[in-house]
């Protein structure tokens, strides 16, 4: 940080400005010396200058060290810690486009210890259509039963089934009297056919009683059919979902259900999508998620992305806590910010060819805004490159990028696959499989290889996957890009 | 834009991986990635070591391909990466093991086929196929060309219909 310069007048507001006016202030000079908009030259530093300003003022242990006139804050001062890496060091200075990739970390910080803990308000939203009658009904019960449990004193819970239509099992209250819940819970059976859109409006309608209270708001759908003609309401019930600050997370289990159409809604509210094969693994995959869920140090995680002239973002991937592709929007909802669960976003950007007195490349602009309990926190960052120098060898990727994006074409390789189906090219989807087994051959993922191998030749035989395989090779390939 | 030697597709400068069929666009040695989980070519042949006839490369003394139709071993040479493929007469580049005396043109073998790569840091073995015209498989699953296969004792290796099991004894 440089002492001579002023960042209140960079931002065009008194020393005392609020936390809002700041933001506010800020909103507006970005915007105005954005370089989409600004085209005179010096834009850009200028729109650099206010990004550095308000990085300083937003942050409250920063923008007081500053106003005491020090320079001494410590990144470890901060409660959360941002990092970044690139695919390059560099831009390349030729006449054709080229990509890159960035990685975005966000953690909280180590010495942050005890955090605030925020309540939970959470609706279970279960599948008891006539699919689900015996031991899957059985463990889902039990399962529901261990969350009941384990509530706070403060936690609200809700619990709703659905099959073409919903039930409110328990309306949403404290889990002060589990024994009693969990009795009622033990009483549900069976039977009709599967509407998740009845289950979901009733689930959020629950939710929403106590949307004004200080809580973690988390919806927990869980299904094992098929939802017909309902789907594009229930996107649009994601979308406010997602606007309201409630996330919604969805497990699947068998091989029935839609597996685009369940993504589609977690993703939408930063939830996550899981597929579960054995039965087994219910319990304590609810467990994990409910324990998550009551670390949060931020109940909500936003991300806003804003691509600089020239440049495009051809897509963004959540790598961490649990893969998943993102929506392709300019303010995502990403979830809970876990304690000890970092986020991670691989982004890919498509670069037209520079102007020659350009020497850094400004890629994107981004924000992280964390709803936490004391208060909104906003984490600004950039994403930009210097130029290559001609004939400089750029540096060669890091591991993790590289590893990330290796892991990624193979996802997407099963991705094609199956567009090449839905337009009627099997043959081209048989050699697909057949390159992503050799693939995950070479990386040493045999069982993975044979279950794609299997397809290959069910896509050979038959013009399309099986439905087991399917599921075990879209979440076997992104349970890859997992670290470790 | 990149072509891709595999399936050539066009991909935009930067990429690493064909987006259609998956190959890694660079190589390892381009890309100067040792520390990956694709071991880099650079350990390959150290100076003087591979290419030192008479002594034999560090940890290649035991392997062996072993051809269980004839019941009979390749002759291998004692280098850390040998090629193998058909010798025909005026070929320009040679192949290290010739497979003509395992009817090699019917066999399907292409006059370089493969290339078998010993690496000592991770001291793993690869197949490479060279883009050979009838491919080269690994336990049945054919293998991209230009691209490291990890092998390891007991796999099948198959050279066009030609097939060997790897021996790597401890």
């Amino acid at each position: 940080m440089t002492r001579n310069t002023d960042y209140y007048r960079k931002l065009n507001i008194h020393p005392s400005a609020s936390e809002a006016e700041i933001k506010r202030a800020y909103r507006r000079a970005a915007k105005k010396a954005h370089p989409d908009v600004n085209k005179q030259e010096g834009a850009t530093e200028l729109f650099l200058e206010i990004q550095e300003a308000f990085s300083v003022l937003s942050i409250p242990e920063q923008r007081k060290a500053y106003d005491q006139g020090r320079d001494d804050i410590k990144p470890d001062d901060l409660p959360v810690k941002l990092a970044t890496q690139f695919s390059r060091n560099g831009i390349f200075r030729i006449d054709e486009p080229q990509i890159i990739y960035a990685i975005v970390n966000i953690k909280v910080s180590e010495h942050i210890k005890k955090i605030e803990e925020l309540p939970l308000n959470l609706a279970i939203v279960l599948d008891n259509s006539t699919s689900m009658s015996g031991a899957r009904l059985g463990i889902l019960k039990s399962a529901s039963a261990d969350i009941i449990r384990d509530l706070g004193e403060e936690d609200l819970i809700s619990l709703i089934t659905f099959n073409d239509r919903a039930e409110i099992v328990l309306p949403s209250q404290s889990g002060r009297e589990p024994q009693k819940l969990i009795n009622r819970v033990g009483t549900l059976y069976a039977e009709g056919g599967t509407e998740i859109f009845q289950g979901l409006e009733a689930g959020l309608e629950e939710i929403k009683k106590n949307i004004r209270g200080n809580y973690v708001h988390h919806l927990l759908l869980i299904t094992d059919g098929h939802t017909y003609g309902d789907e594009e309401k229930c996107q649009k019930l994601a979308e406010e979902a997602a606007r309201r600050g409630i996330v919604i997370s969805a497990l699947g289990i068998g091989n029935e259900w839609n597996d685009q159409f369940i993504d589609q809604i977690a993703t939408q509210t930063g939830g996550m999508s899981l597929y579960i094969k054995e039965l087994e693994q219910v319990q304590p995959f609810f467990r994990n998620n409910v324990q998550n869920l009551q670390k949060a140090y931020a109940k909500q995680l936003i991300l806003e992305i804003q691509t600089a002239p020239d440049v495009d973002l051809l897509s963004a991937f959540r790598l961490l806590p649990e893969p998943s592709p993102l929506p392709d929007q300019e303010v995502i909802s990403l979830g809970v910010l876990n304690q000890d669960q970092p986020h991670r976003i691989l982004f890919e950007f498509l670069v037209q060819p520079i102007a020659p007195a350009v020497e850094r490349v400004l890629l994107a602009n981004g924000m992280f805004t964390l709803k936490r309990k004391t208060g909104d926190l906003d984490l600004p960052f950039l994403l930009e490159r210097p130029t290559l120098t001609e004939g400089e060898e750029p540096e060669p990727p890091p591991e993790i990028i590289f590893n990330a994006i290796s892991h990624l074409t193979l996802y997407r390789l099963q991705e094609k696959a199956q567009l090449d189906l839905d337009q009627g090219k099997p043959d081209r989807a048989y050699q697909r499989m057949i390159n992503l087994s050799s693939h995950l051959m070479s990386r040493g993922e045999r069982k993975l290889a044979k279950i794609a191998m299997q397809e290959a030749d069910h896509i050979k035989n038959r013009h399309t996957f099986s439905p087991d395989g399917k599921k075990d090779i879209k979440y076997g390939t992104r349970r890859l890009m997992l670290p470790g | 834009m990149i072509n891709c030697k595999i399936c050539k597709n066009q991909e935009y400068v930067g990429a690493f991986f064909c987006s259609e069929c998956g190959s890694q666009l660079l190589s390892d040695q381009e890309l100067d990635i040792d520390t990956l989980v694709i071991p880099s070519r650079d350990g390959t042949t150290e100076p003087g070591q591979a290419k030192n006839p008479g002594e034999l490369a560090e940890g290649l003394s035991d392997f062996g391909l072993y051809n269980a139709d004839r019941d009979q071993y390749l002759e291998i040479p004692s280098s850390h990466e040998f090629t193998i493929g058909r010798f025909v007469e005026g070929q320009v580049i040679t192949p290290d093991v010739d497979l003509n005396p395992f009817e090699a043109y019917d066999q399907g073998i292409s006059r370089l086929h493969a290339t078998i790569r010993y690496v000592p840091k991770s001291q793993n073995y690869f197949v490479v196929d060279l883009g050979s015209a009838n491919g080269t498989f690994v336990n049945g699953y054919e293998i991209p060309a230009n691209s490291e296969v990890p092998i390891k004792h007991g796999d099948k290796v198959k050279f066009g219909k030609l097939e060997f099991t790897v021996l790597i004894p401890e």
